[in-house]
């Protein structure tokens, strides 16, 4: 039967697909219960590949971005793409075992369509696989494997109608017995048929999914509160200009990287606009802080200095918010870099913005960042970061990544609630 | 069997898988929440450590007799309690301390690494810049201790009334230069003041070897009791 090869490779391509959906969904399911887990990495669906960092951290990132999933500021985590993903490979699945048990003038509108509706996974691998390249800069093995499943049944359908285009042209199989063609349904039908399964296929388990989803709701403001957010001892740095009416305060690192991620995901979120954020300097490096054993992030104390300098007077061109982003852009180089030599940060700092080279370390400086460590002893909050208070009120460990836009839109929404 | 009846079949098993197996991970993950609300321990490989909780530092030195004395000291100079910060003079000093000078010395020996001795001119309580250098980098240097002592004292030359004003005015001198460097508000709470005079607890020469704002040949014992001295306490009370 003309197309079979081309059939059979475009089924096992969409059960490819299937499978490495099935596995990123699987992935994004477990972190509904908040905690962190690892993931599944490899092109091998559902080999762990935790141990292997460079490989993990691509599927984390494209994992924890604000594209994994949609209806974020709805949903706890949002419906993952990748679900929607196993219902459109599972409909292909479907249509292309469905054209192998077909003939004639069906087959061959089966076959035009299901190439037409191979499209849709490829269409959204080129959309993802674009942002996960350009914007998110990382490159996630099981969402490459969805991009290659997609390109090979688009592949697969087109040689699949080629073959049966040629054979109802040149034979009809049931002209050539002497009976009527079957001429069966019109394309109109083929189409809506088409739809309405696909609808059916990527509607019945994101309903399943949201109904089996517990309520997040309960979870909203419930980790604990700042007594004040006043800032007497001028510690806090402004984050943005904004003229929004929530403040929330975040309390953080800039040489974290979980701080950076925070920091990148809250902007993607497009949340921040609805916040002033103000800035309390928490260095997780025991240079300057006696909280913590060891530096966690060697030269977060001298940056921080830095952040503190360039937010007084005697920044000189630069801002509190040029030194952060700095800071995060620079992070490992200049952990690398401390972790050799203690005055490799305080060089950096100096030859990126020689107008602060005189205030970092200063007398005055050290004591505005000891006085935000020491703010952080007042308000007895946990010795982490990053964390973010919205009008006092703070925003759970476990909602600062997934559960971001949910959480954050909550405690948004609580303002002025008794 | 029916051709349309597979068809049918196989579209239901391929429509019904992905919503099994999401509704699966979906109530697998919600009963793993309610687990772990209830407080239990999910075996699984979810990060659960503990969170420290920010607090001041609170260095081994900081033994039971140690916090008793400070904890005296503390509130006869007015820091704990009402927030009124008036000083110790030495008569109070004495009596909170219930010690020998030496012993009481000897309270601040850990704090070698800590502590400033800032020197004076004779007969005067005015900083010079030898001396504000080093009470500035003693008083950066913060860490998470929650008290700044500055134990003021004067030679014995001259009457001891005389040496008990200008040990007041060399604490107050610290006190004033600060106030005027850092604008810290919580300056009135963590400073604790003693001005000692002539009459307890002299340093000896031992302290020469501590960070001083003096010349090195300027360490005779009279030269050193033309002080102050400064050093943050890493304890709690």
């Amino acid at each position: 039967m003309p197309g079979r090869i081309h059939m059979a490779i475009f089924v096992l391509a969409c059960l490819a697909g299937l499978a490495f959906a099935s596995v990123s969904t699987f992935d994004f399911a477990q972190h509904l219960d908040r905690q962190v887990h690892d993931l599944h990495c490899s092109f091998i669906p559902g080999q762990r590949t935790a141990a292997v960092e460079g490989e993990a951290v691509g599927c984390q990132v494209t994992l924890m971005s604000p594209y994994s999933s949609v209806l974020r500021t709805k949903i706890w985590g949002g419906l993952p793409i990748s679900l929607a993903a196993m219902g459109v490979f599972a409909f292909l699945a479907f249509r292309g075992i469905d054209l192998l048990g077909r003939t004639g003038a069906a087959r061959r509108r089966a076959a035009g369509w299901l190439f037409l509706f191979s499209f849709v996974p490829l269409g959204a691998s080129i959309v993802m696989g674009a942002i996960a390249l350009l914007e998110l800069e990382a490159a996630c093995k099981v969402c490459i494997g969805i991009y290659g499943a997609s390109l090979v049944a688009v592949l697969a359908a087109g040689l699949a109608y080629a073959s049966c285009r040629r054979l109802t042209d040149d034979v009809e199989p049931d002209a050539v017995a002497g009976r009527p063609a079957a001429t069966g349904p019109g394309n109109g039908v083929w189409a809506l048929v088409g739809f309405a399964q696909l609808g059916a296929f990527v509607g019945v388990p994101t309903l399943g999914y949201i109904a089996m989803m517990p309520d997040y709701s309960r979870y909203v403001g419930t980790c604990g509160k700042l007594a004040d957010t006043e800032d007497p001892g001028g510690v806090m740095v402004a984050l943005d200009q904004n003229n929004a009416t929530a403040v929330a305060v975040e309390v953080f690192d800039p040489l974290c990287p979980a701080c950076r991620a925070f920091d990148r995901r809250l902007a993607a979120s497009g949340l921040d606009a609805q916040l002033h954020r103000r800035a309390v300097l928490f260095p997780l490096d025991d240079t300057c802080n006696w909280m913590v054993e060891g530096a966690v992030h060697p030269g977060a104390c001298t940056i921080s200095e830095a952040i503190l300098c360039a937010d007084g007077a005697k920044g000189g061109g630069a801002t509190s918010k040029m030194v952060i982003d700095w800071a995060f852009e620079a992070q490992d180089a200049i952990r690398g870099a401390t972790k050799d030599d203690p005055t490799a940060a305080k060089r950096m700092v100096s030859e990126r913005f020689p107008e602060l080279a005189a205030c970092v370390g200063s007398a005055e400086v050290q004591q505005r960042l000891n006085k935000s460590l020491r703010w952080a002893v007042a308000h007895s909050i946990p010795v982490l970061t990053p964390q973010l208070y919205v009008n006092g009120v703070k925003l759970c460990p476990e909602d600062t990544d997934l559960g971001l836009e949910y959480s954050l839109t909550g405690l948004l929404n609580r303002r002025g609630a008794p | 069997m029916n051709p349309m009846v597979l068809r049918v079949g196989l579209g239901l098993v391929l429509a019904i898988a992905p919503t099994m197996m999401a509704g699966s991970w979906v109530r697998g993950a919600g009963k793993r929440l309610a687990k772990i609300e209830a407080g239990e321990v999910v075996a699984d490989d979810a990060d659960d450590g503990e969170v420290a909780i920010a607090t001041a530092a609170d260095e081994g030195y900081c033994n039971g007799d140690l916090r008793k004395i400070l904890r005296r000291v503390l509130q006869s100079c007015g820091l704990l309690g009402s927030g009124e910060v008036r000083g110790c003079q030495p008569v109070q000093a004495k009596n909170v301390a219930t010690m020998t000078g030496a012993d009481f010395n000897a309270l601040f020996l850990p704090l070698s690494q800590r502590a400033g001795i800032i020197q004076f001119d004779k007969d005067s309580a005015e900083l010079d810049p030898q001396d504000t250098g080093l009470l500035d980098k003693v008083f950066a240097d913060q860490r998470g201790a929650s008290y700044f002592f500055v134990v003021a004292r004067s030679s014995p030359e001259g009457s001891a009334d005389h040496n008990r004003d200008l040990s007041q005015k060399r604490a107050d001198a610290v006190m004033n230069h600060l106030r005027s460097t850092f604008k810290d508000p919580d300056l009135d709470r963590e400073v604790g003041m003693l001005w000692l005079g002539e009459e307890y607890a002299q340093l000896d020469q031992d302290f020469c070897q501590w960070s001083r704002s003096g010349a090195a040949d300027k360490c005779k014992p009279k030269d050193l009791n033309r002080s102050a001295f400064v050093a943050w306490i890493d304890c709690r009370l």
